[in-house]
């Protein structure tokens, strides 16, 4: 089991234990995590399921790959420089055991 | 028996439904099935329709149960077997073959100087037709076929091609009543594009552009897939943004308020686009078959069950969206689900949204003063598993 912990723009937080192999983007979805809307399911085409990584976790997270890169020019909150990602990017067991990220505002 | 299927209800009958009343106006329709249950079975569609945006949703997300590799499917018959009826992981390699054709990067490096000129020239024939003319025949639909056209690579077909071939293909997939006439010309246009696709294959391998068919000639995927994914995509990529552009105008011109305010600040053009697909969803309804029994949001339903996933009401719920019915570009913000959702989420979103949201709409407004309904001849909108504006009459002061 690996640990998200969402903290939404209105200070509160949601915690999960997910299974490896779950994005960050798929266990908001199935769990009702509000914040991250997963329009294309995880194919890094909608945009809409942008997190920003908290500091602490940044080390060990993949490089960003091309769709990704694009799709984080795309969001509807503004890009942070260091610390947006697509949630749908980012797996449990292979990016992270436990990770913590802050949801914009909006996604749409 | 589980727990959970002992406490659902059997599914309700719509048997008032006709296809007349839904082809007219489908929207109070979805609204007393949504009121009542969030799925019922309706005899003249011969499919249990879902109507409400949870329910649709669920769909959308769970693949395992809801599958879009339907068994005698019309659309299989009509265009062959596209990534639009398989499931991962064979819908993911088809999918994939698609690359970055329809993306941002590509739109914006490629396609929207194309858009633009094809929007200079149709909107001259519009022009040229003057006052009164069909903003749909004059401008919409040459427009949106001229850009897919271009996209796909069919430089072997005109744009008068594309929009037969996506027409008499599209009657394919509904030919529900097994009309020989509708098969015969349905059949004739499934010929003549994997004609033009031989034909074409060996140009662009020669001379690769930033198509989709020029793309394909260096992908690893079966001639079978590519002809049947280039027929859906005419099918799918021709009318939905036809449709968008000549609701969008319509409800502006319907609504002078909310135009003045989109006249005065030109950056509303995307809202205006996203409630327009909200509003009238291009595509109504789309199908998915469920592979066992199973439970969807209380309502029990068998497996094999036909069902129609019917995001034009799904974008009408009102546990949604407030005050659904009405057309309005400042509504709070909430994800509708006019371009489906999951692994099958609309491929051509971004060409929809770039061609129409930011070329045509704003260089509509721009070059055809105090442009307004012909109250002579109303507008008529029509469909329910496809919708849009059937005819759109303008007036415009010309110098
Ligand atoms: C406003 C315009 C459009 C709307 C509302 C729309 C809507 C949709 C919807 C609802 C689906 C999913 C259907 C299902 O799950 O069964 C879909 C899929 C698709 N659309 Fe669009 N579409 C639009 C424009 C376009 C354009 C311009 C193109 C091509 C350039 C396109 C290409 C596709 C493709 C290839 C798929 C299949 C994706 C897959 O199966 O993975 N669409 N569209
Ligand atoms: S879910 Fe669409 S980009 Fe991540």
């Amino acid at each position: 089991m690996a640990k998200i912990s969402f903290h939404h723009s209105d200070g509160n937080v949601d915690v999960l234990d997910v299974d490896p192999g779950t994005s960050i983007m798929r266990a908001a979805v199935t769990n009702g995590v509000a914040g991250i809307v997963g329009e294309c399911g995880g194919q890094a085409m909608c945009a809409t399921c942008h997190v920003y990584v908290r500091p602490e976790y940044l080390d060990g997270l993949p490089e960003i790959g091309d769709d990704e890169e694009e799709m984080l020019d795309c969001t509807t909150e503004e890009r942070d420089g260091e610390r947006s990602r697509l949630g749908c990017q980012l797996k449990a067991g292979e990016a992270f055991d436990n990770i913590e990220v802050d949801l914009p505002a909006s996604q749409i | 028996m589980t727990a959970e299927a002992l406490e659902a209800r059997p599914v309700p009958t719509a048997d008032w439904v006709t296809i007349p009343d839904l082809h007219r106006n489908p929207f109070p329709i979805f609204r007393k099935m949504r009121d009542e249950a969030p799925v019922h079975w309706v005899p003249a569609v011969n499919r249990y329709m879902v109507t409400s945006y949870e329910a649709c949703h669920i769909i959308e997300n769970d693949q395992e149960i809801f599958s879009a590799n339907e068994t005698n499917s019309l659309m299989k018959r009509a265009m062959g077997h596209s990534m639009l009826r398989k499931d991962d992981p064979e819908h993911d390699v088809d999918r994939k073959s698609y690359g970055s054709v329809l993306r941002p990067k590509a739109i914006k490096e490629h396609w929207n100087a194309i858009f633009q000129a094809n929007s200079d020239k149709y909107l001259a024939r519009l022009k040229a037709a003057g006052p009164g003319a069909d903003l749909i025949r004059e401008y919409a639909a040459p427009y949106a076929a001229e850009n897919l056209r271009l996209i796909m690579g069919f430089h072997n077909a005109t744009q008068e091609d594309m929009q037969r071939w996506s027409q008499t293909m599209i009657n394919g997939t509904g030919n529900y009543a097994d009309d020989p006439e509708v098969w015969a010309a349905s059949e004739q246009s499934y010929n003549e594009v994997d004609d033009a696709i031989d034909e074409i294959l060996p140009y662009l391998r020669k001379n690769p552009d930033s198509s989709l068919l020029s793309g394909m000639t260096s992908m690893p995927i079966p001639l079978e897939a590519i002809r049947a994914n280039m027929k859906m995509t005419i099918g799918g990529g021709l009318n939905e943004p036809r449709d968008v552009l000549g609701v969008a105008v319509w409800a502006l011109l319907s609504n002078p308020e909310q135009l003045d305010r989109v006249l005065a600040d030109t950056s509303l053009f995307p809202a205006v686009f996203e409630e327009s697909v909200r509003w009238v969803a291009p595509i109504g309804m789309y199908p998915r078959e469920t592979t066992r029994d199973t439970v969807l949001e209380g309502v029990q339903l068998p497996k094999g069950a036909r069902l129609g996933v019917v995001v034009g009401a799904a974008n009408r719920d009102p546990k949604i969206f407030e005050d659904p019915d009405s057309f309005n570009i400042f509504r709070a913000k909430k994800p509708h689900l006019a371009f489906g959702g999951g692994n099958h989420y609309c491929a051509g979103a971004w060409v929809a949204k770039a061609s129409v949201a930011g070329i045509a709409l704003p260089q509509l407004f721009a070059e055809l003063p105090n442009l307004r309904l012909d109250p002579a001849r109303p507008a008529v909108d029509a469909g329910w598993v496809f919708r849009g504006m059937t005819s759109l009459p303008v007036l415009w002061d010309s110098k």
